[in-house]
């Protein structure tokens, strides 16, 4: 099976490999009037390379040469030309033929019977004159000529130059050059509007540069180039033009596109490159067997206007004056122009940062105001749960006020006998008043704790001690301890405990763990009741320790005995462990509960010190 | 009233306790502060006219527990108990137990003197009853074993015969001692020693 698959994979290639040695290779003579070095040649030569279509299975050479006017010329230089490319080309008679620009085409034209008369022309770059010169042009030949628009460049140059009262002409001294020349020389005056018109022709280049450097600005230069001057010196036409632009001190147009970028102002221009392209495609038609009739040439090279817009500026031309669907060349883009996608890139990029900044501001505004809720909420529960616990302990309550008053009754009623009774029992009487005094005093504390404890205040955060916060709710919770039989004993530290938070929510921590520790201990009998609350110092921590004897609490039990509405009481919601937590928490301490069976439960608070932290810093105050 | 009764306070709370005392000072009684029950069992009340001011709710052991270990001891001194906070729980078990009032905190002068002078009048009478048992029981006392088993049956309505075959000795020998009980009682019928019996049960009760 697989012998098989590579088999015919085998004879797949051997097709594939046979048909394209089947097909020899088109071969392209392309014949250039002028040097190889025109720089409309290579313009020509670069278009045409791009248009043409190679395909793999039957490619295209391209041959070059070159007529080399009007270096060479004459027609001894002719006939051995004509010989040459026959002999030359007999390994690979060309399938077709490409004249670049004039003369090129007059010789094919004339010899082409010596010259593979079966092969088409594709004539590119030739003049409309030289085509309207021949007599007809012989079948097999296409191309699209080039209609020079010396006209339309003066035209659009005197616009331009509305002060202008000279016109120059340069010309050279070719047999091409003095063509143009004649053919400016007859239509130029129409053009010209009166203005003085000088044709400086067929002059050494050194005349020519000097007299352009002897203009004023109310002159214009046109010019075509030259191949050769009036020494008989060769040039390409755009290098003589670039010598003369150079040299001048008035503007100088040309109809070439190959002046842009030498000097010259501008002009209407044909592309030599658009040009080759169009004879490539012209070529790609015959190779594919389509008569070049049916591509529907146009009648000449589009002759664009050009301009150098270093020579706009240098001339001062007024720039609402160059029309729409001019080409500009070396415009220098403005910052707009030349940044436009990164300025836009920027700008996004600032506004998306902006817009960042915005939302994450906007977000920190929120969060800060969702944490002051959250604060606030917290601050609301414990303050409602405080209140929740006062009810709770509204008969110790009423008790730590009752007894004090109590005694002041019973001390007025005391004193009212005494003065009933006459006598001088003063030191009684004074030792009466001295302690209703006491007792007033003891039942107002009670109530000031009291008031302090519910008072809704928002959080503190001071430096206290909780030995004294816990020696201000011992009133509260011995008086609870004692309605309720159970033993309490509190054990401040040795040494003042401080804290940084809040000292009635840390009053709060404490008085639920005993209510809770009572809770525990509530059914214990009553000489097992117990509950021990002690402060301890453990190197910088402030540690709480309450203790009871209870039933204890399983150990599947101990995480979630803080959980919220979590309880194992018949009465009470479940929030007093969990508040303690809350607030333990919002401290940067921790609070957990132990418990070992049969020894009761004790629960654990850990608070940083301040003492102990100031120790472990010095230097931070 | 010859002698001035003794009140003893018991409360916890030093304020309270001394404006009681001071208040039962300028009525005209003699008082003792204690400020726990431990104390007080510590230093037991001589045997005075007085009464106990107990606080239902201390630190330590509670005055129910106290008026019940009292009454174990055979103190006899009325109590009024004082609450800051009266539950009826307390108070009925409190009442049960033989307290003269349950008064709540604060009290009044006048209900707490009119609580006082109550529980005086209740001392005075067990007091008076302590003594006219102890005078019967002096009386009694003259008899001997054997004559206090035959009175004993007397008064319990038994025949001499019964009497005889219950204590395993003559017919002659009961009638014997039932002679010498009255004559050592002084009582002239059978019938008087039945309502000496009856009485001295009343009292003891």
């Amino acid at each position: 099976m697989a012998l098989i698959t590579v088999l015919r994979i085998a004879a797949l290639w051997l097709v594939l490999i046979q048909a394209a040695l089947a097909a020899e290779p088109r071969n392209v003579l392309v014949l250039f009037s002028n040097n190889r070095l025109v720089p409309a040649n290579v313009a020509v030569d670069r278009g045409l390379r791009a248009a043409l279509v190679n395909p793999a299975d039957r490619p295209t050479q391209l041959f070059s040469e070159f007529l080399d006017r009007p270096e060479f010329s004459g027609e001894a230089y002719e006939r051995t030309m004509t010989t040459y490319l026959r002999d030359k080309y007999a390994a690979h008679p060309p399938d077709a033929i490409v004249t670049v620009s004039d003369e090129s085409l007059n010789f094919v034209v004339r010899h082409r019977d010596q010259l593979f008369p079966n092969a088409p022309v594709v004539h590119t770059a030739a003049a409309t004159s030289v085509l309207r010169a021949l007599p007809a042009l012989p079948a097999g030949v296409f191309g699209v000529p080039i209609e020079h628009d010396h006209v339309g460049t003066i035209d659009q140059a005197l616009l331009w130059h509305p002060n202008a009262r000279k016109l120059v002409i340069v010309s050279g001294a070719s047999e091409r050059d003095r063509q143009r020349e004649a053919i400016l020389r007859r239509d130029v005056p129409a053009v010209a509007g009166g203005r003085t018109v000088e044709y400086l022709a067929g002059l050494p280049t050194a005349e020519v540069l000097r007299r352009l450097s002897e203009l004023d600005r109310d002159a214009v230069v046109f010019t075509y180039g030259y191949f050769q001057d009036g020494e008989r010196r060769l040039f390409n036409p755009r290098d003589a033009t670039a010598l003369m632009a150079a040299a001048s001190k008035a503007p100088l147009y040309g109809p070439l596109d190959t002046f842009i970028g030498v000097g010259a102002v501008g002009g209407r221009m044909p592309s030599f490159e658009d040009m080759g392209r169009q004879a490539g495609q012209i070529l790609n038609a015959l190779f594919a067997g389509t008569a070049p009739s049916s591509l529907g040439l146009p009648e000449s090279t589009p002759t664009p206007l050009r301009v150098d817009w270093r020579q706009v500026r240098r001339w001062g031309i007024d720039e609402s004056l160059i029309p729409p669907g001019t080409i500009v060349s070396f415009k220098e883009p403005t910052f707009w122009e030349m940044y436009r996608n990164v300025a836009i890139g920027t700008a996004l990029v600032i506004l998306l940062q902006t817009v960042l900044i915005a939302a994450l501001l906007v977000e920190r505004r929120r969060r800060r105001k969702a944490e002051e809720a959250v604060l606030e909420q917290r601050s609301e529960l414990a303050h409602a749960s405080r209140l929740a616990v006062a009810g709770e302990l509204t008969a110790s309550i009423a008790h730590e006020i009752n007894q004090p008053l109590g005694a002041i009754q019973t001390s007025a009623d005391a004193a009212d006998m005494i003065l009933q009774a006459g006598g001088d029992r003063r030191d009684d009487l004074l030792r009466i008043v001295t302690r209703i005094r006491r007792d007033n005093m003891r039942a107002s504390d009670v109530i000031r704790r009291l008031r302090s404890l519910l008072a809704r205040h928002a959080p503190e955060r001071n430096s206290f001690d909780l030995n004294v916060a816990m020696n201000d709710v011992a009133a509260l919770l011995f008086a609870e301890a004692r309605q309720r039989q159970v033993a309490l004993e509190l054990r401040p530290a040795p040494a003042p405990a401080r804290i940084l938070g809040d000292e009635t929510q840390m009053q709060q921590v404490l008085i639920n763990l005993v209510l809770n520790a009572m809770d525990a201990v509530a059914d214990l009998p009553e000489e097992r009741r117990s509950v021990v609350v002690a402060i301890e110092q453990v190197a910088s921590a402030i540690a709480i320790t309450v203790r009871d004897p209870g039933h204890g609490i399983a150990t599947e039990d101990l995480s979630k005995v803080f959980e919220s509405f979590y309880s194992t009481k018949k009465k009470g919601m479940g929030l007093g462990l969990s508040i303690a937590r809350t607030i333990v928490e919002a401290h940067g301490g921790c609070i957990w509960a132990a418990s070992s069976p049969g020894e009761g439960a004790s629960f654990h608070v850990e608070l940083l010190g301040t003492e102990g932290a100031s120790a472990t810093t010095p230097g931070l105050t | 009233m010859s002698v001035t009764p003794l009140i003893h306070v018991v409360d916890d709370d030093e304020s309270l306790r001394e404006a009681l005392l001071d208040l039962l000072g300028v009525a005209g009684f003699e008082t003792r502060g204690y400020g726990s029950t431990g104390e007080f069992l510590l230093d037991p009340p001589p045997d005075h006219p007085g009464c106990v001011l107990l606080d239902v709710r201390m630190p330590g052991p509670s005055g129910l527990e106290l008026q019940a270990a009292m009454q174990q001891q055979g103190a006899t001194l009325p109590v009024i108990f004082l609450t800051g906070h009266a539950d009826v729980a307390s108070s009925v078990r409190a009442m049960k137990a033989g307290a003269v009032d349950f008064l709540e905190k604060p009290v009044t002068r006048d209900t707490l003197l009119e609580a006082v002078r109550r529980a005086l009048a209740r001392d005075a009478t067990l007091r008076a009853t302590r003594a006219e048992t102890q005078r019967q029981d002096a009386r009694l006392a003259v008899l001997t074993a054997r004559e206090r088993d035959v009175f004993d049956r007397i008064v319990a309505g038994r025949l001499n015969k019964q009497i005889a075959d219950e204590l395993h000795i003559s017919l002659r020998t009961v009638k014997a001692y039932r002679a010498q009980v009255m004559e050592k009682l002084g009582v002239a019928t059978a019938a008087e020693l039945g309502t000496l019996a009856r009485d001295r049960r009343d009292v003891s009760r």
